[in-house]
Parts: structure tokens; C-alpha cells; sequence
């Protein structure tokens, strides 16, 4: 029975990591660049929603939309001020170089605006868990919600891409800017837009993150961040089918390593899995090869 | 034997068929020309033999020896050289440099001789030197060889593309579209300079070029390409005069 | 050519000059214990940013685990000092001790490099950046003694080591390693740096070096001309690493306690800012920003909390500047109107 329930712990969090690599593997896929500082802005989005519920008593849910709206902001003006610029430097060092530049910059602004101790994330999700033979399995109401959010996601965001014209235009984008900008499409607005959506998603990734794991600092986002760019990769960077199951696939892997052999070495087994797939499968699970012009 | 025996090469991008049936064979020595109309494959057929693209079918076969897959890497070592239609030199070295990072395996030290600046260091440094300007005098670029790559003129930088192609000690030598960009004075220029290449380097040239005066100058024979799909080919003079190359250059 | 020497020679000047004039100000006195006690820290990420700059500006790679490379030198060094401390003469056993921390932090980035450097440049920063936050959860795990019947290990606790009563711990898991003699000086910090920089210096200004610069300013024409991608970009990347291992020896051998909390995501970001800011592929830069950033803030107490992030805001608009191709078009016009101005005064 304790497998089953590692097994679902492991499916919540990397519905979590899921997410996360969405938000990275759209911006690589459209903007061809590694949005280092995306980790980060989870960061940011779980102290909105710890200080508006805290400090200020909203509601919770009100909460997560603020979040999500400033964390939308947050990603918009990053692409715009540092890296729209660089989009077409002699070097590709120069955006990747930039992205620390503000993931550094970000976890240094949270840190003197909220200090380094690790604040306690409250429990805001008030779903029941569920108890499944004889209450030898408990599903806690966090994994609950955590899953269903991850599939209504997952669903709306395969919706918008295929379906609504905005999301065709990234399609497009993602396929070769310069036709797509002799098609009419704004290539600027479109680029701008997948900002915008990978970071409110990352808004709620850092809710339901500091849900299940409760304690938050100014560097909460960055392994996250690093596990679910792995995720993205596993499931083949630019692919959205790819980067859910990447993430859960990592997210089992993680807790199940974390079990049956060791809370440090998990992290560890992660790593392992990125350096695996680069060697076997660098194009991932549903990636394409992406080759350079002559 | 043929400098260069192509059979049947074919690849698609996506359902496109960029190459297909595509022969091709090459005397040696042969100053050879690869013609045809925007977007008939040309350069396709260049990284298909240079190994950047993996041909989906067919044989390429580099003076008897099969070469057909090989990477960028062994094909160049095997002996094929070439240059690019947009041109890719190491921008931020110097014109020398560009020269004498081809001749990497040529002169040989080891990087520990390198770092430490052992006696065979400088030994082989100075052959470099002596290789490489030479290489350039024929260009006519020995004079600029501490200048930035990147800084050269235009005209200059084809010309360069072509010194470093040669450095590396070429059978074959693949030149994608020597002339663009250049003006009547210099075109003339650089068709006396791949003649004198051909000669004094003892190789086979296979380019593609739009200029007709370049292509009727210097090449010897032609194959035209059209949609993929060798058209005809055959001695210069016959080829450029047949009706359907005219048509599928012109349109009808 | 002979701009290239001479710029070499302006680099080995500079640190002699460093070195003399702080060597009068220690005999003088008129140096404060606080910025003595910087001297080797200085040469360390001086050291450190050097061999950065080789992978950054010369290979045009980005490397985000410079301090997991120069963790693993330390640890592997003050493992090998504390070993044979009673064993060998100090002189000798350092030199070792140096050797050692240069190997084994080239065979990590040589077995990270392999799968990682055939691909994109991307999938090097992320990979190097798990690599040094993971090579300090492991390295914390391990706890090591030895005793007479031999070397005892375990990732439980030193009590489990059950060594007997004259048994010495050498690695006690989080707490690291202690006790490791004070072998690191100024005098061999330089010396380290020098060596660092020669190393670099005439690499780049070589066979292999040329190569390297190749692949890095055009990778499709490296190729046509015969290179091999994998191999140069790797001998960059094993010797950057190696390099990092001997700046890790200066640590553990400076510090009595060797903590794997230093050696985080920050230093390696730290090291990263020193050769933006010093210019990328600029190696004098890079060993001028070292020694400047790592002194002034901590002369200048009161910085220290915004110390991180003036470095981001610096890190973000150093990038925009150099390399924004507005910004280089904005630069251009200045400088010509600057030059006409002159040409009209004139």
C-alpha cells in the first residue's frame, strides 16, 4: 500500500514539475532561449500569495488570481526589458547569460524584501482528502487539487494552442519567425504572450508547490526550476504532451528514489536522468530535431 | 578513376523532396559546374555531400572510396573541402588564424607542447606561418593576414573562405556560389584564381554559381538541377544552349 | 601578433605588480588584517574566474558549476593532505595535494563534458548548474575515517565508521572536513594565478586554441575544415575544470574547516559575474574584476546587503550593453560623432 501512495505523492509533484516545464518549454520552443530566471518567478508568486493572505487576510483564491496577474506582469516586462533586446545578438551566451543575470537578480530582491529565514506556508486548500482501504491510503485534499489542476491545464492549454488563433500564431512562431512575420503575425505580441502564460502558470505552480511543501525562501524556486527544465528535456523540449509527462515521470522518480534509497541521493537520481536522456535521446520522448540552416 | 561518383542520392524534408535520383560524376581535375534555378536543391546536394545532411538513399564515392554518411569531420579528412553560400568565416580571428585553424591537422604538436611552448611548438608554428601565407599570397590576402576576419571586404571574405578550404589539403574542393556579391573586376579575378587553384593545387572543382559569364569561363562540363531532379547535363557550351534549361531558368 | 604578446605580458605584469606592492604594504604594516586575510581568497576567485573566462569567452560555452569543480578540488585535496599528514613533509604533500585537486576535478567535468558538450550550449548550464548542487548533497552524505586497519566509510554518521581508539575522522558528512593544515599562502596563491594564467594564455595562442576559437565563432565551418567539435570543446571544458579544482585547493588549504556551504549556486554566479564584468574572453579583465569585487564590498561594509544585487543589476545591464545589437549600433554612432567632432575641431 505504501507504494501506491508514494506512487500518487509522486504523481503530485510532478504534476507540479509538469507545470513548471510548461512555462519553460513553451518560451524554448517560441523564443529558442532557456528562461533561467522561470524558477524564480514561482518563488515570486508563492510570497504574493503568502503575504496577500497573511498581511493582508484575502481570500485565498482572489489570492492566486493577484498572483497569477503579477506574476503575468513580472514575465512580460522580463522578456521585454532583458531579453527582447538580445534576441538578436552575434552570441547565443548573450540571453542565457542575461536570464541568470535576473534569476539572480530576483532571488536577491526577495531576499532583502523578505529575508532569508524560510517562512511557513499556510494551508490554504480546504478540499477533504480522501481515505481509500480502510484508511491504509490517504490522499491528502493538496494532492487532490493538485492533480485536477495540472489536467485542466494541461487540457486548456492543448485547447488554446490548437484551436484559438493566438495559439496557432505561436505555432507558427515556434516554426520559423520570419515566415510567420511575412504571415501578419506579430511576432513581438505572440513572444510576449507565451511570456505571459508560462509565467501565470508559474504563479500557481508556486501556490500548490508551497502547499504540499510548506516552508518558503527566496531560493524555493531554483532546484524546482532545475528539475523541471529536466522534465521539458525528458519529454522533449517545445512539446507540451512531452513536458506533462516528463514532469510526472520525474516527479515519480524523484519520490520514489527518495524512498527506497535516499532523501539526498533523489536529487541526485534526477540528475542522473538528464545526463541519461542527453546521451540516449537528446531530442527527448516527443521532441524534434532541430537543425541548423546551411 | 572519377574524382567524385554520386548515385542516386536522395533526401526529404517532411514529405518535401529537396534531392532525388540525383547523379553525378566527376573526372579528375575537372573543373565541374552545379547549376540550376533558386531553390532547385544545389546546396542541398553540397551538404549532402559534405555530410551535413544524412542522405536518405544513394552513394557518394570520393575518388573509389564510399564515403555515404560519413560526419562533416571524416568526409573533410577524407578530402573534401568547401565553402558556403552565406559566408561563414571565424569572425573575431585573424585572417591568418581563419587559414591556420584549418591546417590544425595538418602540423601537428601536442597541447602540452602548446601550453608549455616546447621547442616543437615553435618549429611548427613557424611551418604554419610559411603554409598559411602562402596559401593567402595566392589570394592575394597576405597583406591583411593580422587584420580581423570580419573586417574584410566582402569580396575578400569569399576569397578567404576559399584560402581556408585549401589549407586543409582538399581532393575536392565544393564551391557554393564563389562570385556572388562581387563585381565584374573581381569576378574575372577569381575565375583566374580557381584555375590557377585547380592547376597548381592539383584538385577537382565542383561550384555552383548564378553568374553565367563565371560558369561558361571555367567550367568544363555541367549538370543542371531542377526541382530536385538532375535536367540535363553535359560539355558547357551544349548544356547552356539546350531549349529546357533555358525555359527552367527563364520560365516559359 | 606582437599586440597579442605585449598584452600578454601587460596581464603577468599586472599581477607581479599586485603582488609587490602588497607584499610592501604587508611589511610595512599598513595593511589591514581584514584585507591580509583576503589575499588568498583574491588569488582563489581570481583563479576561479580565469578558468571560467577559458570556457565562457574562448569556447563560448556556458559553464554554471565552476564552484562544484573547485568543491570537489577541495574536498579531494584536504581528503589527501589529512590522510597523509603524518606521512609525508609538508612541501611535497602540497604539491600533491595541488595535483590531486586538478585531477579529480578534471575527471568529474571530463565524465559531465562527454554526454553534455555534443549538444546545444543551453544543456551545459543546466547540466553543470544540477552538477554543483548535487555534488554538495552527496559530498555531505559521506562520512570517512581511518584507522589502522584501513580507510572506513559510510553515508550514515562517523559514529558508524567504527573505527577504533586511535582512529581519525576525516570527512564528518555536513561538517565537512576539519583541521586541514594552513599550507596556502599569498606567495603560492600567486604563483597558482600566474601558472592559471600562463596556462590559459598559451593555450589559447595555440594549435588546440585556435581550434577551440573555431568552433566557437562558427561551429558548421569548423567542421568542413576538419575539427573535431567534441574533442576541442572538451579539452576547453577539462582544463576550465581542472583550473577550478586548483582554486578549490586554496580554499581547503586556507580555511581549517572545509564547509560544502560555500561552494553554492552563488559562488558559481559570483565567479560568472567577475568575467561579464571583465569582459568576456578578456582574461586581464577577468582577474581585475575578481580582485576589485571581492575586495571593495567587503572594505565597504555597509554594501554587503545590496552586494548580490548590484552584481544582478550590473551582471543584466553589462549584457544589454555589450552585446544588444541596438545597443551596439547606439555605441557606433556615438563613436563617430565623437570622431567627426574631433576631425571638425582639428
Amino acid at each position: 500500500m505504501s507504494f501506491i501512495s508514494y506512487l500518487i505523492n509522486g504523481i503530485s509533484l510532478g504534476s507540479i514539475y509538469a507545470i513548471i516545464a510548461l512555462g519553460y518549454t513553451m518560451v524554448y520552443g517560441i523564443a529558442k532561449m532557456l528562461n533561467f530566471a522561470h524558477g524564480d518567478v514561482i518563488m515570486i508568486g508563492a510570497f504574493v500569495v503568502l503575504n496577500m493572505v497573511t498581511l493582508a487576510g484575502v481570500n485565498p483564491i482572489i489570492a492566486v488570481l493577484i498572483s497569477m496577474a503579477v506574476c503575468t506582469l513580472l514575465g512580460m516586462a522580463i522578456e521585454k526589458i532583458a531579453y527582447k533586446p538580445l534576441r538578436n545578438a552575434s552570441s547565443p551566451l548573450a540571453v542565457l547569460i542575461t536570464a541568470i543575470g535576473v534569476s539572480y537578480f530576483l532571488q536577491n530582491l526577495a531576499l532583502i524584501i523578505f529575508g532569508a529565514d524560510a517562512k511557513s506556508f499556510p494551508n490554504l486548500i480546504t478540499l477533504p482528502s480522501i481515505s481509500l482501504a480502510d484508511g491504509k491510503l490517504v490522499i491528502t485534499g493538496t494532492t487532490i487539487a493538485t492533480i485536477i489542476t495540472c489536467v485542466i491545464i494541461l487540457l486548456g492549454l492543448t485547447f488554446f494552442v490548437n484551436k484559438t488563433k493566438q495559439g496557432r500564431a505561436m505555432k507558427a512562431v515556434s516554426e520559423d519567425k520570419g515566415a510567420a512575420m511575412l504571415m501578419g503575425i506579430n511576432v513581438n505580441a505572440t513572444i510576449s504572450l507565451t511570456f505571459a502564460i508560462g509565467s501565470g502558470l508559474a504563479a500557481i505552480a508556486g501556490f500548490l508547490l508551497c502547499s504540499a511543501y510548506p516552508s518558503l525562501t527566496p531560493y524555493t524556486g531554483a532546484m524546482p526550476g532545475i528539475k523541471a527544465f529536466t522534465a521539458a528535456v525528458f519529454g522533449g523540449i517545445g512539446s507540451i504532451p512531452g513536458a506533462m509527462i516528463g514532469g510526472i515521470l520525474l516527479g515519480v522518480i524523484e519520490i520514489l528514489g527518495k524512498a527506497y534509497i535516499s532523501s539526498q541521493v533523489a536529487d541526485a537520481i534526477v540528475f542522473a536522468v538528464l545526463i541519461i536522456v542527453l546521451l540516449v535521446k537528446p531530442t527527448g520522448l516527443f521532441g524534434k530535431n532541430i537543425q541548423e540552416k546551411v | 578513376m572519377k574524382a567524385l561518383e554520386v548515385k542516386n542520392l536522395c533526401i526529404s524534408f517532411g514529405g518535401l523532396r529537396a534531392v532525388q535520383g540525383f547523379d553525378l560524376s566527376i573526372e579528375k581535375g575537372a573543373l565541374y559546374g552545379l547549376i540550376g534555378p533558386n531553390g532547385a536543391g544545389k546546396t542541398t546536394v553540397f551538404n549532402l555531400l559534405t555530410g551535413v545532411y544524412k542522405p536518405d538513399e544513394g552513394i557518394v564515392k570520393l575518388e573509389g572510396k564510399d564515403i555515404t554518411g560519413l560526419k562533416t569531420t571524416a568526409i573533410n579528412r577524407a578530402g573534401v573541402a568547401r565553402t558556403f553560400q552565406n559566408i561563414r568565416l571565424f569572425k573575431d580571428m585573424s585572417v591568418l588564424d581563419n587559414v591556420k585553424a584549418a591546417l590544425t591537422d595538418i602540423y601537428k604538436y601536442s597541447t602540452f607542447a602548446g601550453i608549455f611552448r616546447l621547442p616543437s611548438y615553435f618549429k611548427t608554428e613557424k611551418l604554419m606561418n610559411e603554409k598559411a601565407t602562402e596559401i593567402l599570397e595566392v589570394f592575394d590576402l597576405d597583406k591583411e593576414k593580422n587584420i580581423l576576419a570580419s573586417n574584410l571586404p566582402y569580396g575578400k571574405q569569399r576569397k578567404l573562405e576559399i584560402a581556408r578550404a585549401l589549407a586543409t589539403n582538399p581532393k575536392l574542393l565544393l564551391l557554393d556560389e564563389p562570385a556572388a556579391g562581387m563585381n565584374p573586376n573581381e569576378t574575372i579575378e577569381l575565375m583566374n584564381t580557381i584555375r590557377f587553384v585547380r592547376d597548381h593545387f592539383d584538385i577537382t572543382v565542383l561550384l555552383i554559381e548564378h553568374d553565367m559569364k563565371l560558369v561558361s569561363g571555367i567550367c568544363e562540363e555541367l549538370t543542371v538541377l531542377n526541382f530536385g531532379e538532375v535536367l540535363t547535363k553535359g560539355k558547357t557550351s551544349k548544356v547552356l544552349n539546350e531549349p529546357a534549361v533555358i525555359t527552367a531558368y527563364l520560365g516559359e | 601578433m606582437k599586440k597579442k604578446i605585449s598584452n600578454n605580458m601587460i596581464t603577468y605584469g599586472m599581477i607581479l605588480l599586485f603582488y609587490v606592492i602588497m607584499q610592501v604594504m604587508i611589511s610595512t604594516g599598513s595593511i589591514s588584517s581584514l584585507l591580509q586575510g583576503l589575499l588568498v581568497p583574491l588569488c582563489m576567485y581570481a583563479i576561479a574566474a580565469v578558468s571560467l573566462n577559458l570556457v565562457v569567452g574562448f569556447s563560448g560555452e556556458l559553464s554554471l558549476g565552476q564552484a562544484g569543480f573547485m568543491c570537489v578540488g577541495a574536498y579531494a585535496s584536504a581528503f589527501f593532505t589529512k590522510l597523509t599528514e603524518e606521512t609525508l613533509p609538508e612541501g611535497p604533500r602540497f604539491l600533491i595535494a595541488i595535483l590531486i585537486g586538478a585531477v579529480v576535478a578534471a575527471i568529474f567535468g571530463f565524465l559531465i563534458g562527454i554526454p553534455v558538450l555534443r549538444l546545444r550550449g543551453d544543456y551545459l548550464a543546466i547540466v553543470t548548474l544540477a552538477f554543483g548542487e548535487i555534488i554538495k548533497n552527496l559530498v555531505s552524505v559521506f562520512h570517512v575515517g581511518v584507522d589502522k586497519s584501513g580507510i572506513h566509510f559510510s553515508v550514515k554518521d562517523a559514529a558508524s565508521l567504527n573505527l577504533d581508539e586511535e582512529g581519525r575522522v576525516l570527512i564528518d558528512g555536513p561538517l565537512g572536513i576539519t583541521g586541514t593544515p594552513k599550507n596556502a599562502n599569498f606567495t603560492i596563491g600567486i604563483i597558482l594565478l600566474f601558472l592559471t594564467v600562463f596556462i590559459v594564455l598559451n593555450l589559447v595562442n595555440s594549435r588546440s586554441g585556435r581550434a577551440i576559437t573555431a568552433i566557437r565563432d562558427n561551429r558548421i565551418a569548423a567542421e568542413s575544415i576538419g575539427l573535431n567539435v567534441t574533442k576541442y570543446k572538451l579539452m576547453a571544458f577539462v582544463i576550465s575544470t581542472a583550473l577550478a579544482g586548483v582554486a578549490g585547493v586554496l580554499y581547503s588549504h586556507n580555511l581549517s574547516t572545509l564547509n560544502v556551504k560555500f561552494f553554492n549556486y552563488n559562488t558559481s554566479i559570483l565567479i560568472l559575474v567577475f568575467v561579464v564584468l571583465g569582459g568576456i574572453g578578456n582574461v586581464k579583465g577577468s582577474i581585475i574584476a575578481a580582485i576589485l569585487l571581492t575586495a571593495l564590498p567587503e572594505l565597504l561594509r555597509e554594501l554587503q546587503d545590496y552586494r548580490m544585487l548590484i552584481y544582478a543589476i550590473l551582471l543584466i545591464g553589462m549584457m544589454l550593453f555589450n552585446w544588444a545589437p541596438s545597443a551596439i549600433a547606439f555605441r557606433e554612432r556615438v563613436k563617430d560623432k565623437f570622431k567627426s567632432n574631433k576631425k571638425e575641431a582639428a
